[in-house]
């Protein structure tokens, strides 16, 4: 089978009681290839959102297969089901809870044992199991043997090779998931065994739990009521008030004189030893193995002197292929929007008599307005595509073992890195990253320093500045300021552990996956799942960020200057404060001002304040000429990018500058500022506080206020301190001012 | 007997025993991914930062502290 099955969706939910839906839980081992094949299943039909209560993130999709509805929901990876992670307790309360009618277990083929501890975890809940034996071509092409019947009897569950890289096996899922949950009750798991002694003690507190608390007996599986109780969960024990030792106290004596006190570690041995007992049967791997391609790369990827040069290295590579490829695109945007896109509005306008601030509102305030922000698609677009591939090819996760000295002197470890590199594509997913940290301490301190990497919006402001002052070298600029905001990160780290966290940075352990190619289609998914976030963004409320921003450059009514406007009058209460930063008008702390809402709009009201539209005076071309330029435009801007990335060895070639007629900004911002203030002035937008966004992510994760307002508070000043030293700095190197 | 951090690269060690397994620390952890008693584990990495060591088919990098509280045995 090669073709993605055919699906559909179904925007209603289930409506409660229809006999026909069913609900399929996805658990796995995080690396898995769970997300690959959800994603192989349901495709652009997932729906995130986050789990309720916390924050961890959760990926639905509902499809119809066979005529029957089907609702996807993917649990988070876990390796276990204990009560000691946020990603474990969502997972086994949503089992235990909700009780989908199948669990399709996802297992890494490659790596069957410890795939199988969970497996085996997931049995005890008495819910119909399916497995997804993935990443199934791979094991082959190892040279494994996996015994597919045998598992399927020793579990009692139908067990699926799957390729979900390759989409192979994928309609056998279904079908499996189907028949599985229909069959319910006929086709349960096998009940394994784990020894007479806790066999006997499982049925033992099963009996007197159904003899004496038989309403709990409603709310959890009973076996695995049995088995919490038994290791004295301290979940189930604080959702229960059930006291372990008053259940079968005889059977609980002589367990503890046969095998010691700690039940919890003997119930964890018990299914390990099932686990490793299973793969060694089902299992034949080939004698010899060679040392695989992954620990050839680790050797020198991980290498204690090469490890960050190469990671310092590839950062530099990302960002120069993402400007390379995209910006011929930002142009064409931008031609597009400020040239016939207006033109056709005025016309529109113009046509309808509506009087002429309307024309204004519109070309200037909606227009241009989104315009800037849509010139960035393709930038970050282009970053977010990257960021996937480095996610997905299993590089990002040497990044973090790589750079984990470096954050100890942080106070966090090498996994907090992750949520920083996201930072680079949007700080907002960074924020919401940090729930894949174990404790608060790390989430807090790790969302304090995303917001100076810096994210995609803040890209605008340095391509426009670059474009303006540095055309000789922008990525260099460019790229420095990107260190600038990791090395306060790490300078921020220290103040911080020193202060509001003391204390130790907490065990760090992490699997390196295998390096792996993800397919093309799955990257596009994963940054379209990324870069849809920056297009609401841009669509929705940017836009009326635009609008406001216009009524605040045009209110009072009639005002002649934009001085006089109100923005303008905000400015210039703030301009002083900015003085001794070498950019202290009026014009840049407007800007700065409605950077606050979103880091990009500092562009978009610059376009407004610096080079506000000119009369509209030129013979306007036809509408099929404009077509006719908007098309040969694009296909020059596809030979260009593709040309850019050829040359990609050679010539910086970030291309925005070129166009002069198109950016009348650059000629005015020339005028504003010096190359030194404007490089203190693309410091300070790095800085200075989060945007509301962020502002918004961070309530959500730690509740209140007070993270952001401490946020809010170390970021300005930082800001505001770190472009002061580049401007005196700047002026002693005799740079000039 | 001696603590994980210890080996070598390239060297091999039978875990012995996992101290202080109690669920909240690293070494829970470790377990649920693998490195349990009287598994094989052969060091990958043992540099400056964190060490890699690969247990069946996983490479888990872990924190040097968490590495010396699990004792490996050479062959």
């Amino acid at each position: 089978m090669t073709a993605a099955p055919k699906l559909r969706t179904s925007a209603a939910a289930d409506p409660p009681g229809d006999a026909r839906a069913i609900t399929v839980a996805v658990a796995g081992n995080p690396n898995s290839g769970k997300s690959t094949l959800i994603n192989a299943i349901a495709g652009t039909r997932l729906q995130v959102g986050n789990w309720p209560g916390v924050t961890v993130e959760k990926k639905e999709a509902s499809f119809e297969h066979a005529g029957r509805h089907i609702r996807l929901v993917d649990l988070p990876g876990t390796y276990s089901l204990s009560p000691y992670s946020q990603e474990e307790i969502v997972a086994r309360d949503y089992l235990a809870h909700e009780r989908p009618d199948v669990i399709v277990n996802v297992v890494d083929a490659t790596n069957l044992e410890r795939n199988l501890y969970l497996t085996v975890q997931l049995l005890e809940l008495g819910i119909p199991v399916v497995m997804a034996l993935n990443i199934h071509d791979e094991a082959e092409a190892k040279g494994y043997r996996i015994d597919v019947r045998r598992i399927e009897e020793r579990l009692g569950i139908r067990v699926v090779p799957t390729s979900a890289t390759k989409k192979k096996g994928l309609e056998q899922l279904l079908e499996a998931m189907v028949g599985t949950a229909l069959a319910r009750g006929a086709r349960k798991p096998v009940d394994l065994s784990y020894g007479p002694d806790l066999d006997a003690a499982v049925r033992d507190v099963a009996r007197e739990l159904v003899a004496r608390h038989p309403q709990l007996v409603d709310r959890y599986p009973l076996r695995w009521l049995a088995l919490k109780v038994l290791e004295d969960d301290e979940r189930v024990s604080a959702e229960t008030s059930l006291d372990r030792d008053a259940f079968a106290a005889a059977t609980l004596e002589h367990l503890r004189t046969a095998h010691g006190e700690d039940l919890e570690a003997l119930l964890a041995e018990a299914r390990y030893a099932l686990a490793a007992g299973l793969a060694r049967e089902v299992l034949q791997k080939p004698e010899l193995q060679k040392i695989e391609l992954t620990e050839r790369i680790d050797r020198i990827v991980l290498n204690r002197f090469l490890g960050i040069p190469i990671f310092l290295a590839t950062m530099w590579i990302v960002f120069k292929l993402t400007f390379d490829l995209s910006s011929p695109f930002g142009e064409w945007i931008q031609g597009m929007t400020s040239g016939p896109f207006k033109r056709w509005a005025a016309t529109l306008l113009g046509g309808v008599g509506a009087p002429g601030w309307t024309v204004s509102l519109v070309n200037d305030g909606i227009i241009s307005g989104v315009g800037f922000v849509l010139v960035f698609v393709p930038v970050i677009f282009a970053m977010m595509f990257f960021i996937t591939l480095l996610e997905g090819s299993g590089y990002m996760a040497r990044a973090a073992f790589v750079m984990d000295k470096a954050m100890h002197a942080v106070g966090l470890h090498g996994k907090s890195f992750i949520p920083m590199v996201l930072g680079f594509g949007c700080n907002v997913p960074g924020v919401y990253a940090t729930r894949t940290l174990e404790n608060q301490r790390d989430k807090v301190l790790t969302a304090l320093l995303v917001p100076l990497m810096s994210c995609g919006a803040r890209l605008p402001v340095y391509v426009v500045f670059v474009g303006a002052f540095f055309p000789q070298n922008p990525g260099t600029v460019i790229w420095s300021l990107y260190v600038i905001g990791i090395v306060l990160a790490l300078v921020m780290g220290v103040v911080f552990k020193r202060t509001l966290f003391r204390g130790d940075a907490p065990a760090f352990i992490m699997e390196l996956p295998p390096y792996r190619m993800p397919s093309f289609r799955s990257l596009c998914l994963h940054t379209w799942e990324k870069g849809k976030h920056f297009l609401t963004k841009a669509g929705t409320y940017i836009l009326a960020v635009s609008v406001i921003v216009w009524f605040l450059l045009h209110l009072p009514w009639g005002v002649e200057s934009k001085k006089d406007s109100y923005l303008g009058k905000a400015g210039q209460v703030m301009a002083p404060a900015l003085a001794p930063l070498g950019f202290g008008t009026w014009e840049a702390a407007s800007s700065l001002i409605t950077g606050v809402i979103a880091k990009e709009i500092v562009v978009g009201t610059m376009g407004e304040i610096y080079a506000p539209a000119p009369e509209h005076a030129e013979e306007a071309p036809t509408l099929g000429e404009d077509l006719k330029e908007i098309v040969t435009s694009f296909g020059a801007a596809v030979g260009e990018s593709v040309g850019n990335v050829v040359s990609t060895v050679g010539i910086s070639s970030l291309s925005f500058e070129e166009k002069e007629d198109h950016s009348a900004l650059k000629g005015a911002l020339r005028g504003a500022f010096t190359p030194l203030t404007a490089f203190g002035f693309m410091v300070f937008v790095l800085l200075y506080m989060p945007c509301v966004v962020v502002a918004i992510a961070m309530r959500q994760e730690f509740g209140g206020w007070k993270w952001f307002g401490v946020a809010f508070a170390y970021q300005t000043a930082l800001a505001w301190v770190a472009a002061l030293l580049v401007h005196e700095g700047g002026r002693l190197l005799g740079l000039g001012g | 007997m001696l603590p994980l951090g210890l080996l070598g690269d390239g060297e091999v060690g039978e875990i012995v025993a996992v101290a202080g397994a109690d669920q909240k620390t690293g070494a829970a952890r470790a377990e649920d991914m693998g490195l349990r008693i009287g598994k094989r584990v052969l060091m990958l990495n043992n540099g400056a930062g964190p060490l890699l060591v690969k247990v069946d088919e996983s490479r888990i990098a872990i924190d040097r502290g968490v590495a010396m509280k699990i004792k490996v045995r050479t062959a």
